[in-house]
């Protein structure tokens, strides 16, 4: 039998479980930074905007008058919720078209592209992370624009004879932008998972009579899921979150509901933007608890 | 090969690691002894060099002035940029004493003074101050049993722009914003509260600030209209001149000297105009942080900052009227007073004409009024 970390043997006298627990604390204390981070900077200041969310406003002063009133008026409104629900479906739908385009690019990239070229490649997906954010999202509007280089594209190639407005300021910008953005997050993910996938179990399987897509569906994409479950997180959850590509890209169309969030603060009333801010913190860690049941810290280990 | 580390091994680097980054640290720190040598040096005396964290507009100094100042002073300025009244505000509510100097708006400044942020100075005893219109030094709204307010800086209306190429029939009104002709050609600043204070203007409200129920919903009915037209809402002001400019915009809001500044980005002419329900408009100016570590270095360096000639150089930079009485004939005296007359240097007490800016007295309904439209 092998004794688990940190708890007691059996048979052992109690000095040794102390000398034990003690044991695995020592070991413990790595984590203490990280810790100190995630308690400062995370928790703490959650539950300031937690307290904030019940208080009211007042001449711009915070009132410690204890009240539902704000999410109440959230889920109210059927602006709110309307803009909440469309940022989780521009989410979905992100986060689908990332992990579509990166995962053939990551498979292909794992299987078939030598190790040199495998790196070429993968610094080319991440040269962009070299330029701002805030630069890549503006470089956008000069591409997507009414006189940007789309629309000249289009019409050097005879497809338009008009330059279209349909790529900017609206949900079309938006969905265009984020999927750019977090493309590599996706394809980083995949492929950590898929280079250490053995693709002659692929050979294998065809070889004992399953078709290539059942060979995909019951032999890689099982063993690949903790990228997938990786790239849903790291692409899914900052769009919830995201403020400046549709504030620059996606005009009054495009709104998400991070602008609302900043509107907020941008009139002073700071417990609707806590309220609203912690409903999104919440919907965020319920979905966290949902993708761990998918997502075994041992396959997490595996792929280190 | 996996190298492997002894647990001292790992203590010994980690411990170097945390050591340059606190030394790192510790060299990037904003205190320097000249700063704090400044901090400690009497209100009015000769500093000693140093430095003062000012939050400011991106129109209220400029490089050349700034080096100049340094050089005269020894004092230099690290400056954040401010997106409007409530960003000011509300980061000066949080930060306090890590800055010295912040600009604001007409009725704005009398709120940061009632909310205990910031702390009168007596401007007569500034002798920059002589250069300054005698009206800029009396505003009731900035005046105080114990002293002023701010130190006047300059003032505009806002004022709606048009591109009269495909605008046409001189509009005089705000309904021209909400005209379905021009659907998806209007671009504002994102400032909530003010677009509610036009949208109040528009309808008749009373008093725009307090709007009641009933005048909320009117002006967030006007809103309903104007959106389909706003194509986007911008951060600064500049990006309205940039969508001018391009075309991508026919129409928008904007202080004093838009249609200089439109064809200064190489774009068409524009033309601007005060609607004749009114519009508002802003008296500006610096006010001294009450934590304000280095706030002895304030009046030296708006002695030094705020002289006639780095006025005028900025109301040519910038092109709306300030207060500078002095600047004002400097720039008569340099062959542009046509320019100046333009933009209504010479007649200041206008400013006292507009309905100044201000704090909403229920900040919450009318931001809330405001998403309630624009959200997706």
């Amino acid at each position: 039998m092998t004794a688990q970390a940190g708890g007691p043997v059996p048979g052992l006298p109690a000095e040794a479980h102390a000398g034990s627990r003690g044991a695995a604390l020592g070991r413990l204390w790595p984590f203490g930074p990280a810790a100190a981070v995630l308690l400062f900077l995370f928790f703490i200041p959650l539950a300031i905007v937690f307290v904030y969310s019940f208080w009211t406003v007042q001449n711009l002063q915070l009132i410690p008058t204890w009240t539902l009133q704000n999410y109440l008026k959230f889920f109210q409104t059927d602006t709110y919720i309307r803009t909440f629900l469309k940022t989780i479906i521009m989410a979905v739908l992100v986060t689908a078209a990332g992990i579509g385009m990166a995962f053939p690019f990551a498979y292909f990239l794992a299987r078939y592209v030598s190790t040199r070229w495998q790196r070429v490649l993968l610094l080319a997906v991440i040269i962009p992370f070299w330029s701002s954010y805030l630069v890549r999202v503006y470089a956008w509007q000069a591409i997507l624009g009414e006189k940007g280089a789309l629309n000249w594209l289009l019409m050097q190639v005879g497809l338009i004879s008009e330059p279209l407005t349909i790529f900017l300021y609206n949900d079309v910008g938006v969905f265009i932008v984020l999927t750019y953005v977090y493309f590599p997050f996706a394809a980083l993910s995949l492929y950590s998972s898929l280079e250490k996938f053995d693709f002659t179990q692929l050979t294998a399987a065809q070889d004992l009579g399953a078709t290539p897509l059942r060979a995909m569906r019951r032999i890689l994409l099982p063993q690949v899921r903790p990228g997938f479950i990786t790239a849903m997180i790291f692409v899914f959850i900052p769009i919830i979150g995201e403020y400046l590509t549709p504030t620059l890209v996606g005009g009054t169309k495009g709104v998400l509901i991070g602008n609302l969030i900043v509107n907020f603060y941008r009139g002073g009333a700071f417990p609707a933007m806590a309220a609203a801010s912690f409903i999104i913190a919440a919907f965020i860690i319920l979905l966290l608890v949902l993708f761990r049941r998918y997502l075994q810290l041992d396959d997490v280990v595996t792929k280190l | 090969m996996v190298q492997r580390h002894s647990r001292r091994e790992f203590l010994k680097i980690t411990g170097v690691a945390a050591g340059g980054l606190a030394l790192a640290a510790c060299s990037s720190g904003t205190s320097s002894p000249a700063a704090s040598a400044g901090a400690s040096a009497p209100a009015g005396s000769a500093p000693a060099g140093g430095s003062i964290n000012f939050l400011t507009w991106s129109d209220h100094f400029g490089e050349a002035a700034l080096a100049a100042v340094k050089e005269q002073t020894g004092i230099s300025v690290n400056v954040s940029e401010l997106a409007d009244n409530i960003d000011g505000f509300n980061k000066l509510s949080q930060v306090k004493g890590q800055l010295d100097l912040v600009s604001g708006d007409a009725l704005w400044v009398p709120k940061y003074y009632d909310a205990g942020l910031v702390e009168t100075i007596d401007i007569n005893s500034f002798e920059v101050a002589k250069q300054l219109y005698p009206m800029a030094r009396e505003f009731d709204f900035w005046t105080k049993p114990d002293g002023y307010l701010a130190y006047p800086w300059g003032w505009s209306p806002i004022q709606v722009v048009y591109n009269p190429k495909y605008v046409t029939g001189s509009p005089d009104s705000w309904e021209v914003m909400i005209d379905p002709k021009y659907a998806g050609k209007v671009v504002m600043e994102n400032q909530p509260t003010d677009i509610m204070l036009f949208a109040g203007i528009a309808t008749g409200a009373k008093d725009i600030y307090n709007m009641t129920d009933a005048e909320l919903k009117t002006a967030q009915d006007w809103l309903r209209k104007l959106k389909p037209n706003v194509y986007k809402l911008v951060q600064q002001n500049n990006e309205t001149v940039s969508a001018l400019a391009s075309e991508e915009a026919w129409l928008g809001t904007q202080n004093l000297g838009a249609p200089d500044r439109v064809k200064d980005a190489g774009g068409p002419e524009v033309v601007a105009m005060i609607p004749k329900e009114g519009t508002t408009g802003f008296i500006d100016g610096e006010m001294t942080v009450k934590e304000g570590a280095n706030k002895a270095l304030i009046k030296p360096y708006l002695e030094a900052a705020a002289q006639a000639e780095w006025v005028a150089q900025n109301f040519l930079d910038n092109g709306r009227p300030l207060l500078n009485e002095k600047a004002y004939k400097l720039l008569v005296d340099g062959g542009n007073q046509d320019k100046a007359d333009r933009y209504l240097y010479n007649q200041p007490e206008l400013a006292l004409k507009m309905r100044l800016k201000g704090p909403a007295g229920n900040t919450d309904a009318y931001v809330s009024a405001f998403n309630e439209v624009f959200g997706g």
